[in-house]
């Protein structure tokens, strides 16, 4: 059942943690807890298979290839991380009835309205992937100006979101 | 251009003008504040910058930066960072108070600190400017405070990853009561470091 559980490093304090760094997607099964850091206009996509108490979270940067100029990870972008996750959690098998919750896409830097709008972008391009995906989006905390970090629990599907201005919030 | 691709002579020649751009604003500061401000660059190194939040204390710590895009000879971005404490402290100084009398940050502390983040980096594009005989105009600025990973990876965004290395300029301001230490970013686009590096006749 562990199979292919742990994708991506493990934070060195807490063993059952995978940390999911910009621009990665991973893989886990409960009792892991899934963790992404710091999202600014990033946006965090959590999938979670209720049944089998799995999830894949990502940690999406630009909507698509086209709006990068160098190559580099192709996990960064929405329309290759979110169909990519979605298949590396059908490899765990079972009914794909999975379900979505997604968090991030601020503009960070006030004053700007070019910056402003990738936030809203990543999300925008997040949504139209799920939609494609049939994946429907139970609970969303995006925009606003603010940082968050997501947490993602795989036993009760709960994804926690911290952020220095509103604390904790749960989805 | 790869940190490890620069040969010695060439990130003496990085880290020179670190050092003469710090100077100038250092000056400025000094000129803002009818105070001497003394100045130290403790550091210039080549960081990639996807590994810069570590070096500015994790993902997590909270950061204030201000940001301008670079136009003219040499393209790229370049971002101005301080601590909480470090950025309280840079109020108080050109508000002329003792340490310690600014607590939190609002819409006008917000302000000072793009206004003087900005002049600073002027002051820095301006020394290189002279020293490498090309024109670089700073964007209007912009500000954030908030995580250092959420801040810098909303600016790999903006510059759509065209920066793999960023400059990093360590810099301390003091005045006879205290010192500010903040960190300046420069992230220029492909070839630019190296239109810089060939007007120092350093390729």
């Amino acid at each position: 059942m562990l199979n292919d559980a742990t994708e991506g490093p493990v934070t060195g304090g807490e063993p059952h943690v995978v940390m999911v760094t910009t621009g990665e997607v991973a893989v886990a099964e409960h009792p892991q807890v899934l963790l992404t850091p710091a999202l600014g206009s990033c946006v965090g996509v959590a999938v979670w298979d209720a049944a089998k108490r799995r999830g894949a979270l990502a940690h999406v940067m630009l909507p698509s290839p086209q709006n990068a100029l160098a190559d580099g990870n192709p996990d960064r972008f929405a329309t290759v991380a979110l169909p990519k996750m979605v298949d590396m959690l059908a490899q765990g098998g079972g009914l794909r009835r999975y379900v979505a919750k997604i968090a991030g896409g601020a503009a960070m830097f006030k004053g700007d309205t070019a910056m402003a709008s990738i936030g809203d972008r990543n999300v925008e391009e997040v949504k139209r992937q799920l939609a494609l995906l049939r994946i429907p989006v139970l609970a969303e905390d995006t925009g606003g100006s603010h940082a968050r970090t997501m947490e993602f629990h795989l036993d009760t599907g709960l994804v926690i979101v911290r952020s220095y201005l509103y604390g904790i919030r749960e989805l | 251009m790869r940190p490890e691709s620069l040969s010695d002579l060439q990130l003496d020649a990085i880290r020179e003008l670190g050092n003469i751009g710090a100077g100038h604003a250092a000056t400025a500061l000094a000129q803002i504040t009818g105070r001497p401000v003394g100045v130290e660059v403790p550091e210039v190194r080549l960081v990639p910058v996807v590994e810069v939040p570590q070096v500015l204390g994790g993902a997590e710590t909270l950061v204030g930066a201000v940001f301008a895009r670079l136009y003219g000879n040499v393209e790229g971005s370049v971002l101005f960072v301080g601590g909480r404490e470090a950025l309280l402290g840079l109020v108080d100084l050109l508000h002329n108070r003792p340490v310690g009398s600014t607590k939190s940050l609002g819409s006008a502390e917000e302000s000072i600190i793009a206004q003087t983040g900005f002049v600073l980096i002027t002051a820095y594009l301006t020394a290189i400017g002279r020293l490498t005989d090309l024109t670089v105009l700073p964007s209007k600025p912009m500000f954030a405070f908030d995580m250092t990973g959420a801040v810098l990876d909303s600016v790999a965004a903006e510059v759509g990853m065209k920066a793999d290395t960023a400059v990093l300029v360590k810099t301390a301001f003091a005045t006879e009561e205290e010192r500010i230490d903040a960190v300046v970013l420069y992230m220029p686009d492909p070839d630019s470091l190296e239109v810089m590096l060939g007007k120092l006749g350093v390729v």
